[in-house]
């Protein structure tokens, strides 16, 4: 589905976007997991084909994007960080515009409204919609023309537990529907959650590439940390896969001594702090 | 070309909601109205009044080169309004990646209604014009009226980056029409200072009725639409 190759790009002078490479492959979910200012953005934007001057090769439903026609986005839905919607106009009307834009006659639109419970609301100016029902709106928007590729930028971001949980559903339901999804987030949980693969970036670089358990699981195994007492508080922790071989920890477990235990998973944002040297936020 | 066609008339249906842009709509008419019956009309009663034989009558190729831009400079003025909040919205983001693309927008945006503008002055200016035009001069002047409102509304755009902004920017781009007065009212030598505003070479045309001077009227409009162009291409507004 898109094949990225030896690519550069700067909107200066100075280098931002070095020698990437990456490939996606069909039906699956991507992501971009990086903080904030590290290029995710910039990175969907050039597959877009909406920043043409870049170095190197990305390809696209099998278009090189800077080559990119209009026809080019017949297969392509996308979604910003932000909502590109009329906000005088009402929901319905937004939504009928948009999809009236492609060749292809697409997904019903009262359907799509059901999909995310904005049915009763069609008719209201998306000014009056919340932050939550906004992003809803502009992800079906996404969907009218029932591309077999999404752009979704930052999708759950800034959203309430409930809406954040249903955005996510319906992202798995899209995956379901063999759509390819490339998404950006800075949410190590959601990643983890949703993607079949995601690449670590920052300054502009991919630092790793993998799939989320893959990546957890490279940086070692689940550890166990324990503390005890003993002129003050002491504080130990060994692999788990190396109990046995803890003699401090036989010692105490022995004695009755310890004073808490527990298992600790690293996380994506562990493993993402560990190999790129900076947080996600 | 569906794609344009749709994108046209949502900014019609979006005009149509908006009482000032839809009135802008309408005065190309009202102006002809007035311009065909009360002009006539004063310069016989000022005539009259201060008892010389002709007032305005000399001025009458100056009203024909204002009215022919009337329809084009409002339209223009209209779409540069939609377009500086769909803006706001960011929807000219979103449309550069639909089937509209960026220069389906900018056809649905700039092109169709300068081409709609063009057959609408060139309908109006028969029936509302002051003096004896031919139908070359018609033409040009539908066509000089045309490219001064694509100037003025690609002005607008590239220039300011909300609807505030466009009224302050609208006040000023609309000052270049004023070029067609140089050759009525300024010695020869003085009035070139206005010569790369398209406005005064149409106004030369006319007043000196000759038909060279529609050369240079179009070449400058279309150099200054070339620029706005490749500025407004090159240079999109980020927020
Ligand atoms: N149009 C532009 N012109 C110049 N610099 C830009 C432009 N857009 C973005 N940048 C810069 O590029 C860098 C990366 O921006 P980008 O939007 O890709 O980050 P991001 O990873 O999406 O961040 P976030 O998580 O905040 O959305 C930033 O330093 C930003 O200032
Ligand atoms: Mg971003």
């Amino acid at each position: 589905m898109i094949q990225v190759n030896d690519l550069y790009f700067s909107y200066t002078t100075k280098p931002f976007i070095e020698a990437m490479n990456f490939t996606v492959e069909k039906g699956e979910i991507f992501g971009f997991l990086g903080p904030s200012g590290a290029g995710k953005s910039t990175l969907q934007k050039i597959l877009l084909g909406m920043l043409p001057g870049y170095r190197g090769s990305a390809i696209v439903n099998g278009t090189e994007c800077r080559h990119r026609t209009n026809r080019f986005y017949e297969n392509i839905g996308v979604d910003f960080e932000f909502s590109t919607m009329y906000e005088k106009l009402s929901a319905r009307e937004n939504l009928q515009f948009f999809s009236s834009l492609y060749e292809k006659s697409g997904r019903p639109i009262e359907e799509l409204l059901e999909m995310v419970g904005l049915q009763n609301d069609a008719d209201k100016r998306v000014a009056d919609f919340s932050k939550g029902m906004k992003s809803r709106l502009n992800f079906i928007k996404a969907l009218l023309h029932d591309p077999a590729l999404l752009f979704l930028d930052e999708p759950t971001s800034g959203l309430d537990p409930a809406n954040n949980r249903m955005m996510k559903d319906l992202i798995l339901e899209e995956k379901k529907r063999e759509k390819t999804i490339l998404l950006t987030t800075h949410n190590m949980q959601d990643a983890t959650e949703l993607c079949d693969r995601v690449a670590f970036i920052a300054n502009g670089k991919i630092y790793a590439l993998d799939s989320p358990h893959n990546l957890i699981m490279s940086k070692g195994a689940t550890r166990v940390t324990y503390t005890w007492m003993d002129h003050g508080e002491h504080t130990a922790s060994c692999p788990i896969d190396r109990l046995s071989g803890d003699e401090v920890l036989q010692k105490l477990i022995a004695q009755n001594r310890l004073k808490s235990i527990h298992s600790s998973e690293p996380t994506l944002n562990d493993i993402f702090m560990e190999i790129t040297g900076r947080t996600l936020l | 070309m569906k794609a344009i066609c749709k994108s046209f008339w949502q900014m019609l249906s979006f005009v149509k909601r908006d009482m000032m842009l839809f009135a802008a709509c309408a005065a190309p008419v009202l102006a002809g109205i007035i311009i065909r019956l009360g002009v006539p009309l004063l310069e016989d009663k000022l005539a009259k009044w201060l008892e010389l034989p002709r007032i305005l009558t000399p001025f009458y190729g100056l009203f024909d080169l204002f009215y022919a831009m009337i329809a084009p400079t409002m339209f223009c003025f209209v779409t540069a309004m939609v377009m500086l909040e769909e803006h706001d919205d960011r929807i000219d983001e979103y449309l550069i990646v639909t089937g509209l693309g960026k220069s389906g927008y900018l056809a649905s945006r700039v092109f169709l209604p300068a081409a709609i503008a063009f057959v609408v002055t060139l309908v109006l200016l028969p029936l509302f014009h002051l003096t004896e035009l031919t139908v070359l001069e018609t033409l040009f002047l539908s066509l000089t009226g045309t490219l001064q409102g694509s100037i003025i509304e690609l002005l607008i755009v590239t220039l300011s980056s909300n609807k505030l902004e466009g009224m302050a920017i609208t006040k000023m781009a609309t000052m270049m029409i004023l070029g067609a007065f140089l050759p009525y009212f300024m010695s020869h030598p003085i009035q070139y200072v206005a010569s790369i505003l398209p406005s005064f070479w149409a106004a030369k045309a006319i007043y000196e009725q000759n038909v060279l001077f529609m050369l240079p009227a179009v070449g400058t409009a279309g150099v200054w639409i070339g620029c706005l162009l490749m500025i407004h291409a090159t240079h999109p507004h980020q927020k």
